[in-house]
């Protein structure tokens, strides 16, 4: 038997192009997916070990989102000197590392900035705990000594024994390249290269002479668990000390779980692919054990037993199945090549060296690609073992015209409680299995759409004449056979309307929210500088600039929390910014008086998440005392007058109290943020001088005012087109399924061509009838699958509404849509290409002869 | 044309000059029509028999403009359609001939009355009612007008298919073996039709059979052997076909 099966698939190698085809594509998506995520999980992973290998404990911000690199958050906290001698003076503590950062970039002799993207660090002295390895030259070690990252020297024709001027936070500064240096394997350890700047010169440089750390890290003998205890009674407010081995987890788990997540949520549309493909190698078996029927009956006649048959189908899906995963693990590592080069040419890369063939993934895809054809297979294994001998005399391919009545009962029942379900409940459960329940009916009521479909469009292509007749006609004549088609076409098309209608929907949604907290147009960040009188007149110089609001920042905990605390000219404040009180009132500040954050709002189900600066639920309100404590350790209490309410702006500037108490606090700092105000629509007009000011100053930061709410747009827009690009796959996997369909229609209907051709039908008429036939089935499964997208997403939008009590409005992208509907038709006319050609490609002759 | 050294006494429907189809090339060529020379007048029905492989389908699919010949010239009334293109070929058939066929080649999804008037709709031309049920009648189908073909018997479908090749009028109606799948009785029947409708309504009707008894209902039975005609006979019976024919096998 197996022999017959092997020279099956030789003989047959034609049909099964489609079949091979789908598997490849599926498989080879699923294979590039894990090579590339497993690519990135593994660097990012791997640079957790480089970077930290020898830390025995680590003393981190309580809130450790981000350790390094965060030198940009102005509401970071900071670990004194004096904090870290005593670190070091702990028992069994042999040696400490201090992490400063800031950005740095170089300043050309034409007066041009370059590398503008890099991160100055502190030169750590402790050779364990330095994740840089000097590669040439040697470290910095006197004032004005740098080392570059091996990288951007590379790039940037930098070398040892170089003069640069330096831009920092602290201006111009002249240095000269001592050595370069490498991270592990790669260059950098910072994405824009690495500046390593000795201890003294970095606190000048990097954070206005003062000496502090973001985070510090120390190596010791002795147990992790002791050295943890000791350090935790040193840390200040705002720290906390973790054991290395936490630490590396932790930072491994932060820095692998995007790649973790990618590679979910990749693999998910990589198996839908696959799913898809299924559909199609289900219909391509169905083809082939219809045009088989007579050779089947011929074995069943001949003594094979169903088994038997059922068996040979079965191992001829396992042949395919292997033969094309194997065929889509090698495409799809040709694939991650191709992407590599494609992102490397384009100036890009992807990170981590080299693709590894995971066993995994290679098994995986293999496995999966195997199992989902045998299992498509099964139906179509079925059905040819049920092959009566009797067929091998019979002349045409019997029609399975019937549908039986239980059927439409139950799709009936599973849309009606499925959409019902999803409109009333109020349990996330619930809803999830209403939509599956409704999801599952309009698939297996498929047959029914699709006769019901045919009936509708017949009076339109009746009109086309007889050949429109004569498709609406075909098409119902397998009315399951047309409906598997349509559903791969039907299932693409539904999930790339859910996703476009539904995130269209929520990006509206979550960019008005946004919109409506902001009011000033740009915020201004010093990091390390100052936002000084001078540079506020060359703002207010730009055209079209109304207001320019400095106001100084300190980071502080207030009550034990991280926030900041400002102050600065109140009615500019509230002028150019969205700052205001929501209870009690600022014009009541004065000494001992602080106006804080108001928690209560943010309750109220904003959609924004207000993750900084807020008193954490204790019944804070006005008139109750809070502690602020600063970087040094002073602590003072306050009254609370006033309440601010939460917005974007007014998370910036924390909580707020008046000028002579901030000067008793901090000393006379100058402002280091500003909010800028200008004419309304000159946004983008005001927006390059506003840049340009700005990268004459490395320290200054220009962030559009509503850039959150362009930018929130933006990753939803990304986000919605990227998964629509991979549903796209799936929609062109359910084109091959089409062109199969009509293929095996033609071929069925051989001798009925060839009659229509005899007594009078044009070449032309039968390709056009084949089209049509196609656009018809194309055009049912783009519909269908159009509509009940549609009905799922405004189903999810309003269950959305009624769980959140939020008021998403539901936007329906209609130009998109009609292209999705276009494409679909397009779709049609395209799959009927090769078999239309086909369809008059016989001698009439030959058409009609007997077999 | 009119120099035609062959050209037929009386008006012809169809013929066929010098007619020749080979398959295959040298050594292995097979002459399937090897010269052959022939005319159907109009308004009669004329029967071609032969042995198998004698050419006689092959005669018929040529004049048919269902195939081309190698050499030599057919024609339908004045037009020579070894000079027209597919396309002219197909709109020439459908205007003006009409065909019948041993598997009776209904489409499925088309009930009786509309498979009978399919070629008068692809002309997107009007049938004539009286005519439609003058040719209904005579083949006994008026009942069973709105089934589908697969509600049929093979008699029944093949009545629907004689009435199909009626109904617009053909200059000439080709027939292949159009009772090769029907039992004796129905054949009978079918054959009466054809015969009614050459006596009745003048249609002119050419026949492949290798039936003497469905060759005894035509005006006139042309025999072929090795691709040439070789024999012909007015006002058959099925007695003299039948001995006519055990000529070759003998």
């Amino acid at each position: 038997m197996f022999s017959l099966v092997l020279s099956s698939v030789r003989h047959n190698a034609g049909r099964y192009l489609a079949t091979l085809v789908a598997i490849i594509t599926g498989v080879g998506f699923y294979t590039a997916v894990g090579f590339i995520s497993d690519r990135v999980i593994e660097s990012l992973e791997g640079n957790v070990d480089a970077q930290y290998g020898n830390v025995d404990v680590a003393v981190i911000p309580t809130d450790p989102t981000s350790v390094e690199g965060a030198a940009s958050d102005p509401t970071e906290l900071r670990i004194s000197q004096g904090v870290a001698d005593q670190l070091l003076a702990l028992p069994g503590v042999e040696g400490g590392a201090g992490i400063l950062t800031g950005s740095v970039a170089f300043l050309g002799d034409d007066g041009k900035a370059f590398a503008t993207g890099a991160t100055g660090r502190l030169w750590i002295e402790d050779r364990e705990l330095n994740p840089l390895q000097v590669d040439s030259g040697e470290a910095p070690t006197r004032a004005g000594e740098i080392a570059v990252d091996r990288g951007l020297a590379e790039d940037e024709d930098l070398s040892v024994g170089d003069d640069v001027t330096l831009l920092t936070l602290a201006g111009q500064e002249s240095a000269t390249i001592v050595g370069l240096t490498a991270f592990g394997d790669s260059d950098a350890l910072d994405d824009g290269g690495t500046v390593s700047i000795t201890e003294a010169d970095a606190f000048d440089w990097l954070n206005s002479g003062q000496r502090e750390y973001e985070t510090y890290y120390l190596r010791g003998s002795g147990d992790q668990k002791t050295l943890v205890a000791e350090a935790a009674d040193v840390v200040p407010a705002g720290f906390q000390a973790q054991s290395g081995d936490d630490f590396r987890d932790d930072q491994r788990e932060t820095a692998g779980s995007f790649g973790n997540t990618l590679k979910k949520g990749l693999q998910a549309f990589a198996i839908l692919a696959l799913l898809v493909g299924g559909f199609v190698i289900y219909n391509t078996f169905s083809v082939i054990v219809a045009q088989r029927l007579r050779e089947l009956a011929v074995l069943a006649a001949i003594g094979a037993t169903p088994r038997q048959l059922k068996r040979s189908l079965r191992m001829e899906g396992l042949a395919i199945g292997v033969i094309g995963s194997v065929l889509g693990v090698v495409a799809g590592f040709v694939l991650t090549l191709l992407l590599d080069l494609v992102l490397r040419v384009t100036g890009n890369s992807l990170p981590g060296s080299g693709t590894t063939i995971g066993a995994a993934n290679v098994i995986g895809g293999v496995l999966l690609g195997t199992v989902i054809t045998v299992l498509s297979v099964m139906i179509p294994a079925r059905r040819a073992a049920r092959t009566e001998p009797i067929e091998a005399m019979r002349d045409a391919a019997v029609e399975s015209n019937r549908l039986g009545r239980a059927r439409g009962i139950v799709c009936a029942l599973l849309v009606v409680v499925g959409l019902g379900a999803t409109l009333v409940a109020t349990g996330v459960a619930t809803i999830g299995l209403g939509l599956l329940a409704f999801m599952v009916g309009v698939f297996v009521g498929a047959p029914y759409i699709a006769k019901g479909g045919a009936r509708l469009s017949r009076p339109v292509l009746e009109r086309l004449g007889m050949e429109g007749r004569l498709a609406v006609d075909n098409s119902v004549r397998n009315p399951k056979r047309t409906a598997t088609t349509a559903n791969a076409l039907l299932i693409g098309v539904f999930l790339v309307t859910l996703v476009a209608v539904a995130g269209n929907s929520m990006k509206d949604f979550a960019v008005g929210e946004i919109n409506k907290l902001q009011s000033a147009d740009y915020l201004v960040v010093s990091t390390g500088g100052t936002i000084d009188p001078e540079f506020v007149s060359k703002l207010e110089g730009v055209p079209d600039v109304i207001k320019v609001a400095p106001f100084r920042r300190e980071p502080v905990t207030v009550d034990g929390e991280a926030t900041v605390v400002s102050s600065g000219d109140l009615d500019a404040l509230t002028q150019v910014a969205n700052v205001r009180a929501s209870a009690g009132s600022l014009d009541d500040l004065g000494p001992e008086k602080i106006a804080v954050l108001d928690t209560n709002a943010e309750a109220q189900g904003s959609a924004v998440e207000l993750s900084t600066g807020t008193v954490d639920d204790q019944n804070v309100d006005v008139g109750s005392t809070v502690t602020v404590e600063d970087n040094q350790g002073h602590r003072s209490e306050f009254t609370v007058v006033a309440l601010i309410e939460p917005s974007l702006d007014s998370v910036q500037v924390g909580a707020l109290l008046d000028p002579e108490t901030f000067d008793s606090l901090f000393g006379q700092v100058a402002p280091t943020v500003a909010f800028v105000d200008v004419e309304s629509g000159a946004q983008s007009e005001t927006k390059d001088s506003i840049n340009a000011l700005a990268d004459l100053r490395p320290d200054i930061n220009v962030q559009e005012g509503n850039a959150v709410g362009k930018l929130i747009g933006t990753v939803f827009d990304f986000l919605i087109k990227a998964v629509t690009g991979l549903l796209l796959m799936s929609v062109v996997i359910a084109l091959i399924g089409i062109i199969n369909t009509m293929s095996l229609s033609i071929l069925e209907r051989r001798r009925e061509l060839g009659l229509l051709r005899i007594i009078g039908m044009t070449d032309t008429r039968v390709r056009r009838m084949v089209t049509l036939e196609s656009v018809l089935i194309a055009f049912l499964g783009t519909l269908s699958g159009l509509l009940s997208g549609l009905v799922v997403a405004l189903a999810l939008v309003l269950s959305i509404n009624r769980l959140s009590e939020a008021t998403i409005t539901p936007s329906i992208p209609y130009l998109e849509l009609l292209g999705v509907l276009v494409l679909g038709v397009v779709l049609g006319v395209l799959a009927a290409l090769v078999p239309a050609r086909r369809s008059t490609r016989l001698p009439v002759l030959d058409a009609i002869a007997a077999n | 044309m009119s120099s035609t050294p062959a050209a037929p006494p009386t008006a012809s429907a169809a013929r066929a000059v010098d007619a020749r189809k080979t398959y295959g090339e040298g050594e292995a060529a097979v002459h399937a029509l090897a010269g052959v020379t022939v005319s159907f007048p109009e308004r009669e029905f004329t029967a071609i028999m032969g042995p198998s492989g004698s050419g006689k389908s092959t005669l018929m699919q040529c004049v048919a403009g269902l195939d081309r010949l190698t050499s030599g010239s057919a024609y339908i009334g004045d037009t020579d359609i070894s000079q027209l293109n597919k396309t002219q070929l197909t709109l020439l058939r459908r205007d003006r001939l009409g065909f019948i066929f041993q598997q009776y080649n209904l489409i499925p999804s088309l009930t009786a009355r509309e498979n009978i008037l399919l070629p008068m709709t692809l002309a997107g031309s009007k049938p004539d009612a009286d005519w439609f049920d003058t040719i209904v009648r005579t083949v006994g189908m008026g009942d069973r007008l709105g089934n589908l073909p697969s509600e049929l018997s093979g008699g029944q479908q093949q009545r629907v298919a004689v009435a199909r090749a009626l109904v617009p009028r053909p200059d000439i109606v080709f027939a292949d073996e159009p009772t090769g799948a029907l039992d004796s009785r129905t054949g009978i029947e079918i054959l009466s039709f054809m015969r009614r409708a050459v006596d009745e309504t003048g249609q002119t009707i050419v026949m492949v059979t290798h039936d003497p008894h469905a060759a005894s209902y035509a005006n006139t039975v042309l025999f072929l052997e090795d691709g040439q005609i070789v024999d012909s006979m007015e006002a058959p019976t099925a007695d003299r076909v039948l001995d006519r024919m055990k000529r070759f096998e003998g």
